[in-house]
C-alpha cells in the first residue's frame, strides 16, 4: 500500500513515523509548504520530501493520503484527493462546518474513495476498555461521565490554532475527541449547554452533554493548561464506576540526575509506554479496512454528528442558551 | 476560669450530629449539657459518652440555660427549630442546605439579628486543609485570576430521610450543590452568582423518590464560570463514601484540590472490597471549634446565614432550570 503524507507538523510527523514501521505499508512521500519540515521528516523516515501537494500526488502516486493539515484546509484536500481516486486519511475534524462534512463525504462517494477521520480516542486502550464495559452492560445503565482534556496551547507552536476560523478553538479541536466518544459510547444527544473563556492564551470550556438515555457528561476542556497534557475520563452508571486518569497510568518513572538552570536537582519523567501507539493501532485499522473493502470503528457520519454536537456546543458559549438536537439528529434536519 | 459555652443539640437525624458532639468533646470551652431526639434509642451511645441530658422534646432543651444550639433535623425542620432557638435567646449552628426558600432562609436571618443571636451554616468543606491553601494560593494571586471552578461533591444515596423529599426538599441536586458551592462563592468573596442551568435524574437507584444525578452551571457577575457534580453516584463496591474536588483555572495557572486524597488503601477480605481511610485533618472538628471560637471571643460567626443562604440559593434555581430545561436568572 503506497501512503503519502500530507503535512508535516506535529501529526504529519506521526502518522509518517507510524507508517514507516508498518508492515506493508509504503511511505511514498511527505509535503509541506515549508519544504525545510518535509525534508526533515523525509530524512526521518525514508522517504521523498515535497513541497506541493501537486507534485507529490503526481511523482509519488499513493494509493492513499494522510491529511494531516490545519483544519480549514481539511475539507478541500479531501475533496481534491477524492477527485484522483486516493484514498483519505484525514486529521479530525472532518471539517469546520457540518454542511462541509457533508461535502467532504459526498466526494468520496461520488469518487468511490474511502475516507477515514482521526477520531483516535477510539484507539487508546483505556477508552476502548470503557467502550467495552458500556456495551457488555457491566456499568448498567450509565448515569453521569466526566471527560477531561487539558493541555498547553497549541497556538505557541502553530499560529493558525489561535484563529477560530481555521482550528475551530478547543471545543472543534480538541474536545472532539471527548464528544466522538460521548457519542460512541451514549447513542443520541439531546441537548448541549456550554460555558466558556477565551483571552490570547488560552481557551477555557465546560460542556454539559445530555443524552436521550438519560446520561449527563460533563466535559472539561482547556488549551493553555500550565501542566502536563492530562486526560481523564469517569463513567457512574448504576453497576458502578469506571475510571481511568492518564497522570495514574504512568508506569514507568525515569528520574536523571540534573542541575538545570533554575537550580533543580533532578528531572523526573513519568511515561506510560506501549508497543504500538494508539495512532499506530487507529493507521493500521485504516489501511486494514482499505484492504478488505470492510468498514472503519469510525465512520464518516460520526465524525460530521460530533462536529455537529462541537458546532452546538460552541453556538450554546455564545448565546449563553442550550441548544437542543431534534431526534432526526446527524442526518439531516441539525446543520 | 475561661468562659464556657454550653451547647443544645437539637436532632441527629443527620448523621453529622456525631462528630459535631465528637468534636465538641475535644474543646474545652464548650460542654453540650442537652441533647434532643425524638427516638432516644437512636442516641443511646451518643448520650452514654457526654453528661447531657436527654430531652424527648426540644422546647424544654431551649427553656435551659445553653449558649447555643446545634441543630441537624431533616431539611425541612431547619426554618422552624432556627427561628425557635434564635427567639429563646440562643445562637444557631445549622445543618446545610439552610432552607428550603428564599424567605425562609430570609426569615432565619432576620429572627437571628432581630434576637441578637449569630446563626453559622454548617459548611464544615470550608476547613478542609486542601481547601484552605487553595483559598490561599488564590487569594495571594499564584494562579492569576480566576476563569473558572470545576466542582464535585459525589456521594453514596444516603438513604432514609433524604430520599423522602417531605423531609429533605430535594434529592442530589440540593443536598450536594450547597457544600462546593460555598466553596464558590467563598474564593469569589465580591462576587455573586447571576445564572443557573441545572441537570436533575434518577438513574442509579430506581426505587427512590427524590434525584441522585445533578449537574449545575453558574456564571458569576465578574464573568467566572463553574460546574458542580453533585451526584449520588458512587457505589457499593466504591472504596469511600465520596469525594470534594476542586478544579481551578486561573489565569495563570490551574490548582487540583482532591481533598480526600490523604488516605491509605485498606484492602481487607472481611470488608469484600478495597476501602481508603482518610487520616487528614477532621473538618468536623475544625468547623464546631470555629463556631465555639467565635461565640466565646464575641466575634461574627466564620460561615453565616448569608452564606448558607447565597449557595441554597443557586441549588433551588437549579430546580427552576430542570424545570425550563434553559438557564435561569438568580
Amino acid at each position: 500500500m503506497r501512503v503519502a503524507v500530507v503535512g508535516c507538523g506535529g501529526m504529519g510527523r506521526v502518522h509518517a513515523g507510524e507508517y514507516a514501521i508498518m508492515p506493508g505499508v509504503e511511505l511514498v512521500g511527505v509535503c509541506d509548504i515549508e519544504y525545510h519540515l518535509a525534508e526533515e521528516l523525509a530524512a526521518r523516515t525514508g522517504t521523498r520530501a515535497f513541497s506541493s501537494y501537486e507534485d507529490m500526488m503526481s511523482q509519488a502516486k499513493p494509493e492513499v493520503v494522510s491529511l494531516a493539515l490545519p483544519s480549514h484546509l481539511h475539507k478541500e484536500y479531501i475533496c481534491r484527493s477524492a477527485k484522483l481516486g486516493v484514498h483519505v486519511i484525514s486529521e479530525k475534524p472532518i471539517s469546520l462546518k457540518a454542511a462541509d462534512a457533508r461535502e467532504a463525504i459526498q466526494a468520496c462517494e461520488q469518487h468511490s474513495v474511502k475516507l477515514f477521520l482521526g477520531h483516535v480516542v477510539r484507539f487508546f486502550p483505556e477508552y476502548a476498555q470503557i467502550k467495552k464495559a458500556v456495551d457488555e452492560g457491566i456499568l448498567g445503565k450509565v448515569g453521569v461521565v466526566h471527560l477531561k482534556r487539558v493541555g498547553s496551547h497549541p497556538g505557541a507552536a502553530r499560529e493558525w490554532y489561535f484563529d477560530e476560523e481555521k482550528s475551530g478553538g478547543v471545543i472543534v479541536d480538541l474536545m472532539i475527541h471527548d464528544i466522538d466518544f460521548a457519542l460512541w459510547t451514549l447513542g443520541e444527544p439531546k441537548s448541549v449547554y456550554t460555558l466558556r473563556r477565551t483571552s490570547e492564551a488560552s481557551d477555557y470550556a465546560l460542556i454539559t452533554l445530555l443524552f436521550h438515555n438519560g446520561a449527563v457528561v460533563n466535559l472539561e476542556g482547556h488549551w493553555g493548561d500550565p501542566g502536563n497534557f492530562r486526560t481523564s475520563a469517569e463513567f457512574a452508571g448504576s453497576g458502578g464506576v469506571i475510571r481511568a486518569d492518564s497522570e495514574n497510568s504512568k508506569s514507568i518513572t525515569i528520574r536523571k540526575a540534573a542541575l538545570d538552570s533554575k537550580g533543580n536537582r533532578f528531572a523526573e519523567i513519568p511515561e506510560s509506554p506501549s508497543v504500538h501507539s494508539p495512532y499506530y493501532l487507529e493507521l493500521e485499522h485504516f489501511i486494514h479496512c482499505i484492504r478488505e473493502d470492510s468498514n472503519p470503528t469510525v465512520t464518516p457520519e460520526d465524525a460530521r454528528r460530533a462536529l455537529i454536537v462541537a458546532n452546538a456546543a460552541r453556538e450554546s458559549a455564545d448565546t449563553g442558551q442550550v441548544v437542543y438536537f431534534g431526534h432526526e439528529f446527524g442526518r439531516e434536519t441539525y446543520q | 476560669m475561661k468562659k464556657q459555652i454550653k451547647v443544645g443539640m437539637i436532632s441527629f437525624a443527620h448523621g453529622h450530629a456525631f462528630s459535631y458532639l465528637e468534636g465538641l468533646s475535644r474543646i474545652p470551652e464548650a460542654v453540650v449539657t442537652g441533647i434532643s431526639h425524638p427516638e432516644r434509642s437512636k442516641i443511646e451511645d451518643a448520650l452514654m459518652r457526654t453528661e447531657a441530658d436527654y430531652y424527648e422534646d426540644y422546647h424544654d432543651l431551649l427553656q435551659t440555660d445553653i449558649d447555643a444550639v446545634i441543630i441537624c433535623s431533616e431539611n425541612i425542620h431547619h426554618a422552624q427549630l432556627t427561628i425557635e432557638a434564635a427567639k429563646a435567646g440562643k445562637h444557631v449552628m445549622c445543618e446545610k442546605p439552610l432552607g428550603l426558600s428564599v424567605p425562609e432562609m430570609e426569615e432565619m436571618i432576620s429572627v437571628c439579628r432581630e434576637a441578637g443571636v449569630q446563626l453559622m451554616t454548617a459548611f464544615p468543606c470550608r476547613y478542609l486543609s486542601a481547601v484552605v491553601r487553595a483559598r490561599e494560593a488564590v487569594m495571594k494571586g499564584e494562579i492569576g485570576e480566576i476563569i473558572s471552578m470545576k466542582g464535585t461533591n459525589r456521594g453514596s444515596m444516603p438513604g432514609g430521610w433524604f430520599i423522602e423529599p417531605s423531609l429533605s426538599g430535594g434529592g442530589a441536586l440540593l443536598d450536594h450543590t450547597v457544600h462546593v458551592m460555598d466553596l464558590m462563592n467563598w474564593f469569589l468573596p465580591d462576587s455573586r452568582v447571576t445564572d443557573v442551568y441545572a441537570y436533575a435524574n434518577r438513574i442509579f437507584h430506581e426505587e427512590i423518590k427524590v434525584e441522585d444525578t445533578g449537574m449545575i452551571h453558574v456564571k458569576f457577575d465578574n464573568g467566572v464560570f463553574g460546574v458542580i457534580d453533585t451526584s449520588w453516584s458512587r457505589p457499593r463496591s466504591f472504596p469511600t463514601w465520596g469525594d470534594v474536588t476542586l478544579e481551578i483555572v486561573g489565569t495563570a495557572g490551574t490548582i487540583s484540590v482532591d481533598s480526600l486524597a490523604q488516605k491509605n488503601e485498606w484492602f481487607i477480605d472481611k470488608a469484600g472490597k478495597g476501602q481508603h481511610h482518610f487520616w487528614g485533618d477532621s473538618m468536623d472538628d475544625l468547623l464546631v471549634k470555629g463556631f465555639i471560637e467565635a461565640l466565646v471571643k464575641d466575634l461574627p460567626v466564620p460561615i453565616n446565614g448569608v452564606d448558607g443562604l447565597r449557595s441554597t440559593e443557586v441549588a433551588l434555581a437549579g430546580y427552576r432550570s430542570v424545570e425550563t430545561g434553559q438557564p435561569v436568572r438568580l
